[in-house]
């Protein structure tokens, strides 16, 4: 955990070390590297005419790379994407190019990380359509979702509509606010009990000018969860008193100055103040309760965060741990899970662009049933985090939650249910357990008629591994397990044909047998032992040789790469905590994290007090974009 | 304003076969005393995942052209209709298979790989350039709709975050042009903003000054970064604030829309088949273009790899973009056309709305320009050569319609933005790769 007092600051100076490890089975080493760089990229990439800049007669030693750390980043990326080397020339195979972009990653991540750790850019963040309800719910005390009208925000980073670089604003937003924000007054100060919360009502001993000034001393500061200066409430009690020189009454005058309120970009964007100085700085303390409350409730601080950023008792590491546990803890933590969960696992995409048909699975049409499918995941996760639970349950688990339809569904009764979902222990060999044997997950990676094991295993090597494979070459159809003409053949024979094209089989041999582990599961979840007559083969073969027979050998395997799965859930996290997307030097903010799991047996917690524990979460960078944050290990 | 003759229909209350929003059938055409020329409306239907190739192009050129199986649909639209055959849309070559094809669609740009840090389609889109010329002449300067919300996620197989997939109009290089998918949103919108100055709205101008002094500031407060941003906010603010003042001054529009809304006929909300929606949508293009709240739009029948079911259409089974990649299966190809051609008599269906809708002796068809596009040919390969266009309408009578336009392989797509801009009144010398107008598409 961070000490403030034990972080010294000091200028970033690059110097060699070893190359880093992969993920690849043989990791490359210097001379390795050298090899296939000059084989596959030294025709155009060396001597005096080398494009781009881009030359590899300065890429002698490690260290050479992290004088150009972006340059090369970028070409890890683009020989990972077959982008490079470029068609027509002679190509490496898709082990030698993992191992390239693994190697030239490593070897920046290791020079980068030797050097302290970034803040990274903090850009400024608009509330996004699920924030901004959530937060102008909780300013005024009302139960009314006043992003209903707004449009959906589009995803950027890691996946999450969070991340500022993609949550732009159009002419239409300008409206819809101003109207959300009437609304939501309207509904405000025609409840008692709201009107009683952020409403100071004149009185003979009040005038309403003083009740409107005193009404927005106290609401202007929740609004923008900071202290106010005098000469903003002023402005915004100009408002007040030009409808109250319109003879306006004082309802609506009030509520006009807070609507000016709600339409105030200071409300609206979570603003932080710049840092001016060279060096990284810590934020402020309502900025870190600011982003605390973001990151686990999706929305506004709450009265204590607010309270402790003024004493200054937010720095206490025993008090922020055990605030960080009892937000987990809390209810309003389902709002950071669903939204963490849907979009990390695609499962926001059911009932949008993907819907199992419901002519072929008419048990699917029950209100009932499909939320219940729906909040499993998000309940789950939930469960892990706010236990002490080990974020390998993710992958495979003794419990799930279940109401009574699901339980039908999945076939097989506990006990009677009702309709809420509850945490259920499942029996054993039931086939559930963790979220691959979860029906939502299973229907967005289907088709909406029938499974697709590439769709699956695709699914399972993006979302669980963070290996996406690349997309097809050009021109080369994807792969369609169709019906017609080769309806006859088995889908398991038709993929294995596919799989003798060559270019084919370099990515499907990875993909294909993930999903056909998966295939005991119909389009809804459903448990299976045969399909339009023909029994379930859920064998699959990896490239490495390993074996494996249905989806519980299946998960013993993903557990055997708990590395990758690790990873990539802590990539995600990250992301999603700092609503941005990651640069190269979060990468040693990751690995840090990567290893405090492991020493702490992969515990859920952790991960949430890791991440608002590390630099990028608490920090500004400065105005020297290679300063850095070194931090010493408290005693 | 002049009292219309609308009769309430309940259609929507049962939502049936029928679901044209009653207005449409209720509007007779009034005797109208503004004089004028009825102005130039222009709209881009987006369809994802291309069509089946040897089901589109018709047989014949020029005026003697024969409908294709896909473009039956039109069959009673024929002279108003325009098929343009071997246009493409250079800038959206390569990238990947989907999501440069739309951004770059009515852009003809290539936009910048990226999962979000770098979003940018390095342009403007031709509905946008127009808008920005001429959008302050209606109460909307454009209405973007579609009927999915922007799809989940970034796409990391491929390097492109989903918000490409999902916009086809952008109004600066970083702006996309946010959609509304909600029907009944879409028609209060319409709505709220074809009131001239109904009642607070003197109010909000000096709230929405406030909030803009607000702005400024922060603008002063933040990093430069961030000012992009900031000023963005500005720009959305500022253009309601503009709106609004436009609205309480109604004599400063031109043209006296023939036909008013009726606020009742508010549909119910997003109806759960996909038909219906669609429908609704088209109907609230109409409306928007006959009540001239605005005379640009744009509409996404779907997102950019679009997996939408279609089994709703008989002798269809499964998704959009899987059956799109038909690896010329000839039961996929089937499906594959079925599915165009479904599109096309959506396509046919708001055409024929607005050639319904009289204006004097034309009909808002007549002096509409109807744009169908798909940003890639086939959905096997992915290609933008030879893009599936239609262009339905006479723009004003610029256009010399009933025709099949075939050019030489690999003729701009951008010629054709081109014409249309000059057409509907905001020409200009270049757009994107163009390389002059289009020949023969314009009279004069």
């Amino acid at each position: 955990m961070l000490r403030a007092g034990l972080i010294t600051l000091v200028q970033l100076a690059f110097c060699a070390v070893a190359a880093a490890q992969t993920q690849t089975a043989e990791p490359l080493n210097l001379d390795g590297a050298k090899g296939l760089l000059s084989s596959y990229c030294g025709n155009c990439h060396m001597g005096d005419s080398a494009i781009a800049g881009f030359n590899l007669d300065q890429a002698q030693d490690e260290a050479s790379l992290l004088l150009r750390p972006q340059q090369w980043s970028s070409a890890a990326r683009r020989v990972r994407d077959m982008e490079m080397p470029p068609r027509g020339q002679p190509a490496p195979t898709p082990d030698e190019r993992e191992a390239l972009a693994s190697w030239i990653e490593g070897t920046l991540r290791a020079g980068v990380c030797a050097v302290g750790l970034d803040p990274g850019p903090q850009p400024l963040r608009r509330l996004n359509r699920d924030e901004y309800p959530h937060s102008s719910a909780r300013v005024l005390g009302v139960h009314f979702n006043a992003g209903a009208a707004l449009p959906n925000d589009g995803a950027g980073g890691e996946g999450f509509d969070n991340a500022a670089e993609t949550l732009f604003l159009s002419p239409m937003h300008a409206e819809k606010y101003l109207e959300a924000a009437r609304q939501s007054l309207d509904y405000g100060l025609g409840d008692p009990r709201s009107r009683a919360d952020f409403l100071i009502e004149p009185s003979d001993d009040l005038m309403a000018e003083a009740a409107a000034k005193a009404t927005l001393e106290r609401f202007l500061p929740r609004a923008f969860r900071r202290p106010v200066s005098e000469a903003e409430v002023r402005r915004y009690l100009d408002l007040f008193a030009a409808a109250d020189r319109d003879d306006a009454p004082y309802d609506e005058a009030i509520s006009f100055a807070l609507q000016g309120v709600l339409m105030s970009p200071q409300f609206l964007f979570r603003v932080e103040q710049p840092n001016v100085n060279p060096q990284p700085q810590l934020v402020s303390d309502y900025e870190l309760a600011t982003r605390i409350s973001y990151f686990l409730w999706g929305s506004m601080p709450d009265q204590e965060l607010f309270d402790m950023a003024a004493s200054g008792g937010l720095r206490d590491p025993d008090y922020l741990h055990n605030k960080v546990l009892c937000m987990l803890d809390d209810e309003r933590s389902y709002e950071f899970a669903e939204r963490f969960v849907e979009q990390w696992l695609g499962t926001r995409e059911l009932g949008r662009d993907i819907q199992p048909d419901q002519n072929l699975f008419p048990v699917y049409d029950d209100a009932e049933l499909q939320a219940a499918i729906r909040h499993e995941p998000i309940l789950f996760f939930q469960d892990v985090l706010a236990g002490e639970r080990s974020l390998l349950e993710l992958i495979d688990s003794n419990f799930t939650f279940l109401n009574n339809k699901l339980q039908k569904h999945y076939g097989f009764h506990i006990k009677d249910l009702g309709q809420n979902p509850k945490r259920m222990e499942v029996p054993e060999d039931s086939g559930r357990g963790g979220i691959l044997s979860m029906a939502a997950i299973l229907a967005v990676s289907s088709y909406p008629h029938r499974t697709s094991p590439v769709l699956r295993g695709k699914w399972v090597l993006e979302n669980l591994l963070g290996t996406p494979p690349p997309p097809p070459p050009p021109n080369v159809p994807e792969l369609e397990e169709n019906h017609g003409a080769v309806a006859a053949r088995s889908l398991r024979e038709r993929l294995e044909m596919h799989r003798r094209n060559v270019v084919c089989a370099s990515c499907h041999d990875s993909i294909d047998p993930l999903g056909f582990g998966l295939e005991n599961y119909d389009v809804l979840g459903r448990w299976r032992t045969s399909d339009k007559g023909m029994a379930i083969d859920a064998r699959g073969a990896l490239p490495n040789g390993v074996l494996f027979d249905g989806p519980k050998q299946l998960k013993a395997v993903l557990l055997e790469r708990k590395d990758l799965f690790i990873r990539n859930l802590v990539s995600k996290m990250l992301g999603y905590a700092l609503g941005r997307g990651l640069t190269l030097t979060d990468q040693c903010t990751i690995d840090r994290i990567v290893d405090e799991l492991k020493d702490a047996d992969y515990d859920a917690h952790t991960l949430i007090l890791e991440i608002v524990n590390s630099v990028p979460f608490r920090y500004q960078p400065g105005t020297n974009p290679e300063a850095r944050v070194i931090l010493t290990e408290a005693p | 304003m002049k009292k219309l003759n609308l009769t309430r229909r309940s259609v929507l209350q049962g939502v049936g076969a029928t679901l044209a929003l009653p207005w449409l059938e209720a509007m007779t055409p009034a005797a109208h005393a503004a004089g004028g020329k009825p102005p130039v409306r222009m709209a881009a239907m987006f369809m994802a995942n291309g069509v089946r190739q040897d089901m589109w192009t018709p047989a014949g050129e020029g005026g003697d052209f024969q409908r294709s199986p896909t473009l039956e649909p039109l069959a009673g639209l024929k002279s108003e209709l325009t098929v343009l055959t071997n246009l493409w849309n250079q800038g959206s070559k390569g990238g990947e298979g989907h999501y440069v094809k739309t951004s770059g669609l009515l852009t003809c740009t290539t936009v910048t790989k990226t999962v979000g840090v770098d979003l940018n389609c390095n342009g403007v889109s031709m509905d946008q350039v127009a808008a920005q010329q001429r959008g302050k002449e209606t109460p909307l300067p454009s209405l973007e709709l579609a009927c999915a919300p922007v799809s989940t996620g970034v796409d990391k197989n491929v390097g492109y975050t989903r918000v490409y997939g999902s916009h086809v109009s952008w109004s600066g290089p970083n702006t996309p042009l946010a959609r509304e998918t909600d029907p009944r949103l879409a028609y209060e919108r319409l709505f709220r903003a074809s009131q001239p100055g109904h009642g607070s709205s003197k109010r909000d101008l000096l709230l929405l000054d406030r909030v803009l002094e607000d702005a400024k500031d922060l603008r002063k407060q933040v990093g430069v970064d961030d000012r992009r941003r900031v000023d963005e906010y500005f720009t959305v603010v500022r253009s309601l604030e503009e709106r609004l003042e436009r609205a309480s001054e109604p004599e400063r529009m031109a043209w006296k829309p023939r036909a008013d809304f009726d606020p009742s006929a508010k549909p119910e909300g997003k109806p759960d088949a996909h038909a219906d929606h669609v429908r609704l949508m088209l109907d609230i293009i109409a409306v928007a273009f006959q009540t001239d709240t605005t005379r640009i739009a744009t509409f996404m029948f779907g997102n950019s790899v679009s997996n939408q079911n279609f089994s709703f259409l008989d002798g269809v089974e499964g998704s959009h973009h899987s059956i799109s990649h038909h690896q010329d299966d000839p039961d996929k190809l089937r499906q594959y056309q079925l599915i165009n051609r479904w599109h096309v008599a959506q396509y046919a269906y708001l055409l024929q709305r607005l050639s319904e809708m009289k204006e004097g002796e034309s009909s808002v068809l007549d002096n509409s320009m109807i744009l169908f596009a798909s940003g890639l040919r086939d959905g096997n390969s992915h290609n933008p050569h030879n893009l599936p266009l239609l262009l339905g309408g006479r723009g004003g009578g610029r256009i010399d319609s009933g025709r099949h336009l075939v050019y030489s392989k690999d003729s701009p797509l951008a010629n054709l933005y081109v014409s249309m801009l000059d057409a509907f009144g905001t020409p200009l010398e270049r757009f994107a790769d163009s390389t002059g107008p289009l020949p023969g598409l314009l009279t004069s």
